[in-house]
């Protein structure tokens, strides 16, 4: 069962996103310009002081920096801020959250939007505010509903606790996984239990995106008592559209195997080495051999700003194609296709909008209604598909052999995305996609629709990423229905039996292990109660943890208070954090090298060993 | 790319520095968007027109959101640091990510301090304070930036170069005999000599506090026994403007290192300078060129470009110095800045006649403040409020104050008027509990007080019987005295500025210290700093190499400092850190005057943009002591720092023993009777 937190106030002082371009002429009041204000219940005034001064003030900034603004800092709350095409987001949070992580927070909150909206010029030209805003605030929610404090701090996902589950039952969820791919359709998936990973194919980022479905599907599910209507799966199936960045979807349709041997070269061109994707539950942990630290690598440059990745998301979600794909789209010009008819488009748009309406809707409901729009101009799209040999081209690249692989991958950069581009257009035509004509007028969109297939069983949920015309074949669906279900079945009964971890003996030692590349946090700060004796740890935390991300040179520190001394050390895979409990002895803060502060390393290099944590 | 401004509420610039980078940066920005042909404006209303977007927002948040900006970080990692102060709004902008928001707010704080050090408590008075810093008249105003822009960029300097001016301390150059003669030199002869001259030749004045600097490094320092203490955050800025006027050429007289103290050798050294420089003694006396050439950025703007003359060297500064610890802040003082050799510089500081009357207008100030405070809070407090201020007292201080202000002045007509009419109204409005009507006026009292303070201790200096100052012969004739008592010494003392200590001198043999690579000390009840120097420039290898690795490590330490104090503010007083090859420590901790330890006490936590963490600007040590004591009652508390940078291989007892045995071994110099 997925946790419901409620977002913590204190946490988010505001959310808005404000669109300058309809505030241009002098008497455009601000409120036009306002998309989304969470909390909603601001008083307008309110609403159009902090809209009209943030954007200004940013706008002047950005023009006299020659550059976005990405933090505004008030005496009382802190914003992270993104700007991009006449529209501002802002997220304020408390002046105690570490900037790095108000950043993070905004970068994954307008991901998700993209994530499950598409390019967010389009939506807001296809869909009402109301609409989104449910979106938004299903979005903060989610992330705002962290487990602990810590994992507010850090933005990372929920997981099992891997100590407390038998090994056997990891590797069985990734053989369900790995047998779900099979079927050529399937890119890679996850699975989920109880709003936490058992197992993943996914990125961190893509893991965390399609986490939210899965929770909200849940909400609703236990909102309306199951009475979705059944198919003949039962109500476990669903599915919904959602779009991928170039870049991510190349991460996915190359070879998991390969992965490794282009990560060096490919991966570190692409800006994105420290959140690759890994088979988590495979044991394949990152190698902690240190990268190499040159300076004038781009690598290391990238380390240095506080996003690394960020830039290069952004241009996959705002900006035109990426450059990679230019030799595509020069070929498959999306102009070419471009419908001709405006009713179309509201055609389009009502279906559209129907097809979002029924978000959780039982999988048979959604294969019909595509079949219907199939049916209208199937033969374009056979044509395409075989023109561009889409499924064989997927064939190959999941069929690994040797040493070529890695050649085949590198050629089929400009293949995948040229075909992507193609496979997006026959979704236009004939799929789920929700506005072809925007999709493709609009310069910034260089998202590809893909498709979320979601099963569940119980607590246990199978998500998988998988190809847009996945849902036309049966025969595919099938297959991956009857073949994972039972040991769906078998791996929820199994989970189900363990019990949930007992409860640390308090008083001993607090510590946050955190692993930046998979994204995941092992702790034993509990989220409820944020009790006085944990308050200083997670204060010296999120101070360590900046202080990590802006030294790349830091690999450890002792910081002591009066009354506390916190250990903090890094690789550069992992943070590892540590506090002894129970009253520090007295000390007068000289330099004293019998002073216990000095002892926290190897106390932690002890203690955390049954943790599974290894500082040695 | 930096920038450094200051705007009034009305988004009016009143002051700016900026460097080339930034100058050009926007003079491109701004013509680009302007129409061909149009020649570019004046850069200071560039200026202003580009940032009054950012003041306005900022008056309005304040206004309707009772928040303010206090910085912007962009994706290419500029960084706009702001500060509100008083009516004033200050802003600091770096591009070139040599400085971080704390380095930027530092800077703010420390042009406040030297405006507050400057113009007294006309800044306690955003109008005139306008008026001050904004002359109507252009050559004045050019005068005035420019002497502010070479104070910004000497401090820069300073910053960037110099240790004392990175953990804001003073260094002392560590010689006890000769440290103690120049005292006793100071006080029975020179002070004793000036003091005792006719009140005529001194024109009323009264030498309070006179010291020797050998670049930033004090040599000596005497303060008379009628005058209060000097605090660091005086003296540091005090430094900054001596400097600011004698700016030592580091470069120029950097001299070997061979160099020994001398008894009588003065003649072997010039003789040994004249041989290895290759270039006579001519050039090392040449005159130091002026500090706007130091960092020749000044810009090509027409109102940079006319040509100040140099300030009349026997004519003083006019300062506005702390006393008591605070109790009386901005007293007038007069600032005799006497070069005696290139590097080496004698300061005055006098006690200028009629004082009182800044007590006088402090207080009244303090009354009104607070009435406006009990009147801002409404008539609810409005009852404890009377009571607590009792008008009717400060009703008849201020008729006596006038009475003894004399009838001449016009400006004392004004405020006298002035004084009827909000008594006439103070008394109307008490009775019709109309209190709100009530704060302009208040407002406008305290106005009409730094005005008059201002009158009397700011534009008095060329009054009829001529500039009110010590006559300059008097000054010559000190000049010469500490000239001739110290000729045979200011070669020796030249190099010994720079090599003040060194990490193979006592009291730090390698031998004791394996691995360790450098160390800052600080006696913060004091204000003063011991550490090794750290020369990086080309010309000579200090013990940590040259060029690049002695580069390196002054960035690290520098770093350091930046760091430690980020922790400090979030009450972390010991904090250790491995970073990359080295091992960094840092320990605060107190003592009792006998050198007791203290229990470590809980620090207070402050927010990101609470004010930088030094003594120059704002003096943080001095808050922190106050915390600290309150727990100690009857005791003289002492608060100490020690950093040190280690190598990384070695083993971490090691280090932390070596901390401990430095810490009580520098506890000694620091009872050397240096003062």
């Amino acid at each position: 069962m997925a946790e419901l937190i409620l977002p913590d106030s204190r946490r988010c002082h505001y959310f808005f996103l404000y669109d300058g371009s309809k505030v241009r002429g002098e008497d455009d009041p601000t409120r036009k310009g306002i998309c989304y204000f969470y909390p909603e219940e601001t008083p307008l005034d309110k609403q159009d002081l902090l809209c009209s001064q943030l954007a200004g003030v940013g706008r002047c900034v950005s023009e006299l920096s020659s550059s976005q603004v990405s933090t505004l800092r008030l005496r009382r709350c802190k914003f992270a801020i993104r700007m991009k095409d006449d529209f501002f987001w802002a997220l304020g949070c408390s002046v105690d959250t570490p900037t790095v992580s108000v950043c993070e927070l905004l970068h994954q909150l307008i991901n998700l939007f993209c994530f499950y909206n598409g390019p967010v010029r389009m939506s807001y030209e296809l869909n009402s505010r109301e609409t989104l805003a449910t979106g938004w605030t299903c979005f903060l929610s989610h992330l705002l509903s962290a487990q602990s404090p810590l994992h507010y701090i850090f933005s990372c996902l929920r997981t099992m606790d891997l100590t407390n589950v038998d090994p056997l039952l990891l590797l069985k969820a990734a053989l369900i996984l790995q047998a779900c791919q099979r079927c050529p359709l399937v890119l890679a998936g996850c699975i989920i239990f109880k709003g936490r990973v058992v197992s993943t194919q996914l990125s961190p980022e893509l893991t965390m995106k399609v986490m939210v479905h899965e929770r909200e599907m849940f909400n609703k599910a236990q909102r309306t008592n199951g009475t979705s209507a059944p198919g003949s799966f039962g109500c476990a199936v669903s599915s919904t559209g959602v779009f991928l960045s170039p870049p991510e979807l190349q991460n996915l349709r190359s070879p998991p195997v390969n992965k490794d041997s282009s990560s060096h070269s490919s991966i570190q061109k692409d800006a994105m080495p420290r959140r690759s994707r890994l088979s988590r539950t495979l044991s394949d942990t990152p190698s902690s051999e240190p990268e190499p630290s040159d300076p004038t690598s781009p690598h290391s440059s990238q380390m240095l700003s506080v996003h690394p990745h960020w830039s290069e998301l952004d241009n996959s979600v705002f900006s035109p194609a990426p450059t990679q794909s230019a030799a595509g789209s020069t070929t498959c010009s999306p102009q070419a296709q471009r419908p001709s008819s405006s009713q179309r488009r509201n055609s389009h748009k009502a279906e559209e909008e129907t097809l979002h309406k029924s978000y959780y809707q039982s999988f048979h409901d959604s294969t019909r209604g595509v079949r219907q729009i199939e049916g209208e101009e199937s033969s374009t799209c056979e044509g395409n598909l075989h023109l561009n040999g889409g499924d064989g081209a997927c064939e190959t690249e999941f069929d690994f052999s040797g040493p070529t692989a890695n050649v085949k991958t590198v050629s089929g950069d400009n293949e995948a995305s040229c075909r992507s581009i193609k496979d997006h257009m026959t979704e236009v035509k004939h799929l789920t996609l929700p506005h072809p004509q925007t999709l493709e007028s609009n310069e910034q969109n260089s998202l590809i629709a893909m498709t979320l297939y979601v099963h569940r069983v119980n607590s246990l949920v199978l998500a998988l990423l998988v190809e847009p015309h996945f849902l036309n074949d049966t025969t595919s669906i099938e297959e991956v229905y009857h073949s994972s279900l039972a040991s769906l079945n078998g791996l929820e009964a199994h989970l189900h039996t363990i019990s949930p971890a007992a409860p640390e003996p308090a008083g001993q030692y607090l510590f946050a292990h955190y692993d930046c590349i998979q994204n995941t946090l092992t702790t034993n700060v509990s989220g409820r109660a944020v009790g006085a004796p944990e308050h200083p740890f997670v204060r010296a935390t999120s101070l360590l943890h900046s202080h990590f991300c802006s030294t790349e040179t830091l690999q450890e520190a002792i910081i002591r208070s009066a009354g506390t001394a916190v250990y903090g050390t890094r690789n550069v895979a992992q943070e590892t954090f540590f506090q002894q409990l129970g009253g520090p002895p007295r000390n007068s803060g000289i330099p004293n090298h019998q002073d216990s502060a000095f002892s926290l390393p190897s106390k932690a290099r002890h203690r955390l060993l049954k943790h599974g944590v290894n500082l040695l | 790319m930096k920038c450094l401004l200051i705007a009034s509420e009305s988004a009016e610039i009143l002051f700016h520095w900026t460097d080339q980078e930034f100058q050009q940066n926007v003079q491109e920005k701004y013509s680009s968007s302007q129409e061909e042909g149009e020649g570019l404006p004046a850069f200071e209303d560039i200026i202003s027109t580009l940032f009054a977007p950012i003041i306005i927002s900022c008056g309005t948040m304040v206004y309707r959101q009772g928040d303010s900006y206090t910085s912007f970080t962009t994706e290419n990692n500029h960084i706009y640091a702001l500060c509100q102060f008083d009516e004033c709004l200050y802003i600091a902008v770096n591009g070139d990510g040599e400085e971080k928001e704390d380095d930027l707010r530092r800077k703010l704080y420390v042009l406040r301090k030297i405006t507050e050090v400057m113009f007294g408590m006309v800044t306690l008075s955003g109008s005139l304070l306008r008026k001050e810093l904004r002359p109507q008249d252009t050559e004045q105003r050019v005068r005035l930036w420019k002497h502010l822009q070479s104070l910004v960029e000497t401090y820069n300097y300073l910053r960037e170069s110099d240790q004392s001016f990175l953990v804001e301390a003073v260094e002392r150059l560590i010689h006890p005999t000769l440290c103690e003669q120049c005292i006793e030199f100071l006080e029975r002869r020179l002070v004793q000599q000036i003091n005792s001259s006719s009140l005529v030749e001194r024109a009323g004045e009264e030498v309070l506090h006179t010291f020797i600097l050998v670049h930033t490094k004090l040599l000596a320092f005497y303060s008379s026994r009628t005058a209060s203490t000097l605090n660091t955050s005086d003296l540091l800025t005090l430094i900054i403007m001596a400097q600011n006027m004698y700016p030592s050429n580091v470069e120029l007289d950097e001299p070997s290192p061979e160099v020994q103290p001398p008894i009588s050798y003065s003649k072997i050294i010039y003789n040994y300078l004249e041989s290895t420089s290759g270039s006579g003694p001519e050039s090392f006396y040449t005159p130091e060129p002026s500090p706007s050439s130091r960092d020749s950025s000044s810009s090509e703007d027409s109102l940079h470009t006319l040509d100040i003359g140099p300030p009349d060297p026997s004519t003083p500064r006019r300062v506005f110095l702390e006393l008591k610890d605070g109790q009386l802040p901005m007293v007038p003082h007069s600032m005799y800045c006497l070069p005696l050799w290139p590097g080496i510089t004698l300061v005055l500081l006098t006690k200028v006649p009629n004082i009182q009357i800044t007590r006088s207008v402090y207080s009244f100030l303090e009354d009104f403040t607070k009435l406006e405070k009990c009147l801002n809070e409404g008539q609810a407090g409005s009852g404890a409020a009377r009571g607590q201020l009792n008008m009717h007292n400060t009703r008849s201080k201020l008729d006596k104050f006038i009475r003894d202000l004399g009838p001449s002045e016009l400006q004392v007509t004004l405020f006298r008027a002035h004084k009827t009419n909000f008594y006439i109204s103070f008394e109307i409005i008490l009775c019709l509990f109309f209190y709100y009507s009530l704060i302009p006026l208040c407002k406008s009292m305290k106005t009409r007080l730094c005005s008059l303070y201002r009158q009397r201790f700011l534009t008095d200096t060329g009054s009829s019987d001529g500039p009110r100052c010590l006559s300059p012969a008097l000054q010559e004739r000190a000049q010469t005295m500490v000239q001739e008592k110290l000729m045979d010494w200011k070669d020796f003392l030249l190099v010994k500025s720079k090599r003040n200590i060194t990490m193979v001198s006592y009291p730090l043999q390698k031998e004791e210290f394996p691995g360790l690579v450098h160390f800052i000390w600080v006696d913060r009840s004091s204000g003063q700093i011991i550490a090794p120097s750290l020369n990086i420039t080309e010309r000579t290898t200090s013990e940590l190499g040259k060029g690049p690795v002695a580069r390196y490590i002054k960035s690290k330490v520098w770093g350091l400092v930046r760091t430690t104090r980020q922790y400090l503010r979030k009450g972390y007083s010991t904090v250790t850190l491995r970073d990359g090859d080295f091992y960094f420590c840092y320990f605060l901790w107190f003592e009792n005057e006998n050198g007791y330890k203290l229990e470590a006490g809980d620090i207070p936590i402050l927010p990101d943009d609470s004010p930088p963490i030094g003594m120059l600007g704002y003096d943080y040590y001095r808050k922190l002591l106050r915390y600290y004591g309150k727990n100690h009652q009857g005791e003289a508390v002492k608060c100490y720092e020690l950093l040190t940078v280690h190598l990384g291989v070695i083993p971490t007892e090691i280090i932390l023993q070596h901390c401990r045995q430095l810490a009580s071994k520098l506890w000694e110099p620091s009872r050397n009777p240096l003062l």
